[in-house]
């Protein structure tokens, strides 16, 4: 199937860009890596009436290291994270998320921005946006604001952006010398959308954890953080009995939510297998 | 695709029940509603589009009202058509009962979503269903001049 007629425009600067999308409103749609809107458009889920191509805009491009942030354009790309060195020393818990992210045909073309704009349940990038504290800019007609990445995914695909807002970078506070990351994605088949994942860091001191944050997603609208979990394992030397009581916290203080392949049930036993496996990997890690 | 749900609403039944057959209160509940109308006692056409995320997805439909008890329960069947993005057929049967605190509005749903949209917007679907059934009793309620308790746990008779 083909999509349905639209125009096509590529403005060059940002506030072109945000010119356009007052003018245009819920007719217009934001182009990046296309990965998921022209999938949507040629089912003809959606049929704006214009694509504002917004990969031209130098200023959402790029990873720099900023003072104590690590600043990631919205338009770089999966590839260009998992390439980066910036990224491999200051935010190593995307490095290790990004093979897990479809297959490499869509990983070169689809961007930081575009999952974080979107929101899907089952993506990786919202979770470990909030495992790393991120902050999210966002322009907008009245300017510039920042969001903390737990507060901007609000609902199924509802994030914080208004219809004329455009993100534009995010800022991760760079990796202390102590912390540790683990990531995990159970799916049928590598590259298929989640079953359930986790995205978490850690800061660690012999067998002890401090300030953990799990983050969980694929279970419910949002990623969700089990903070129940994270309090039980906070500063106490880790072992196997305390492993099953976090465990069995995670698997109760999360409400999963079914999806078309795997039950409500199904998935709330993922989260305690997935919290397992990270935690031993983190006892296990130096 | 199944959507079984319970809602609270702190407002009588009476209230409560005249919403759900009054069709301006209906036209700014259905989260979506652009056009509503009633063409007999039992039957309502309406307009929803349909948005979240990127897609986007006119539909045209009616509803038809069968097996009502008035001021308890109705069922409804429904079906809608959504042009190149598919189309929704479904049954419902909602029933409201009184407890502490306000009406309870107890519904259980069986849908199909054929074409596009249902074979590869079925993740959408299921999980956005939901969404949608509480969007409409937020703003059911709003319009009811009561509001939706959470249910925390199951509610006293």
């Amino acid at each position: 199937m083909k999509a349905a007629q639209f125009d096509y425009v590529k403005p060059k600067t940002l506030s072109e860009a945000l010119d356009l999308l007052v003018e245009t409103g819920d007719d217009a749609r934001l182009m990046a890596g296309g990965q998921t809107l022209l999938a949507t458009l040629n089912m003809r889920l959606s049929e704006p009436s214009i694509l504002i191509d917004i990969t031209g805009i130098t200023e959402l491009k790029g990873i720099s290291v900023q003072g104590e942030s690590l600043r990631i354009g919205a338009l770089v790309t999966h590839t260009e994270i998992e390439d980066s060195d910036l990224v491999a020393k200051h935010a190593p818990l995307l490095k290790l998320a990004v093979p897990h992210i479809a297959h490499r045909a869509i990983r070169n073309l689809g961007t930081w921005g575009g999952s974080l704009a979107y929101g899907d349940p089952a993506a990786e990038w919202p979770a470990c946006s909030i495992t790393l504290q991120a902050t999210m800019i966002i322009r907008g007609p009245s300017g510039e604001r920042r969001i903390g990445a737990e507060e901007f995914f609000i609902d199924l695909y509802t994030t914080s952006l208004e219809p004329d807002e455009i993100l534009v970078a995010t800022e991760i506070p760079i990796a202390s010398k102590d912390q540790i990351s683990y990531f995990n994605e159970l799916a049928r088949r590598h590259g298929d959308y989640a079953v359930a994942g986790i995205a978490a860091v850690a800061k660690k001191s012999g067998d002890v954890l401090r300030d953990c944050v799990f983050t969980f997603f694929s279970v419910g609208a949002t990623p969700v953080v089990a903070t129940k979990a994270q309090a039980l394992i906070d500063g106490q030397e880790l072992n196997d009995q305390l492993i099953k009581e976090a465990v069995e916290i995670a698997r109760s203080e999360i409400e999963a939510i079914a999806d078309l392949t795997n039950s409500a049930v199904a998935k709330q036993h993922l989260i305690g297998v997935l919290l397992e496996r990270c935690l031993k990997d983190m006892l296990a890690q130096k | 695709m199944e959507l079984n749900g319970e809602q609270l609403i702190a407002a009588p039944i009476p209230d409560v029940w005249r919403g759900l057959n009054d069709i301006d209160v209906l036209a700014k509940s259905i989260p979506g509603c652009e056009e509503i109308s009633r063409v007999s006692p039992e039957e309502i056409h309406a307009k929803v589009m349909f948005k979240i995320g990127p897609v986007r997805a006119r539909f045209s439909g009616k509803l038809l009202l069968s097996d009502v008890i008035p001021e308890q329960a109705c069922s409804m069947a429904f079906e809608g058509s959504g042009g190149a993005a598919g189309f929704a057929k479904g049954r419902s049967r909602v029933e409201l009962k009184l407890v502490d605190g306000g009406t309870l509005v107890s519904y259980t749903t069986e849908a199909s979503i054929g074409g596009k949209l249902g074979q590869i917007g079925g993740r959408l679907i299921s999980a956005s269903a939901k969404k949608i059934a509480d969007d409409f009793f937020q703003k059911f309620a709003k319009e009811l001049g009561g509001e939706v308790i959470p249910l925390q746990s199951a509610p006293e008779d």
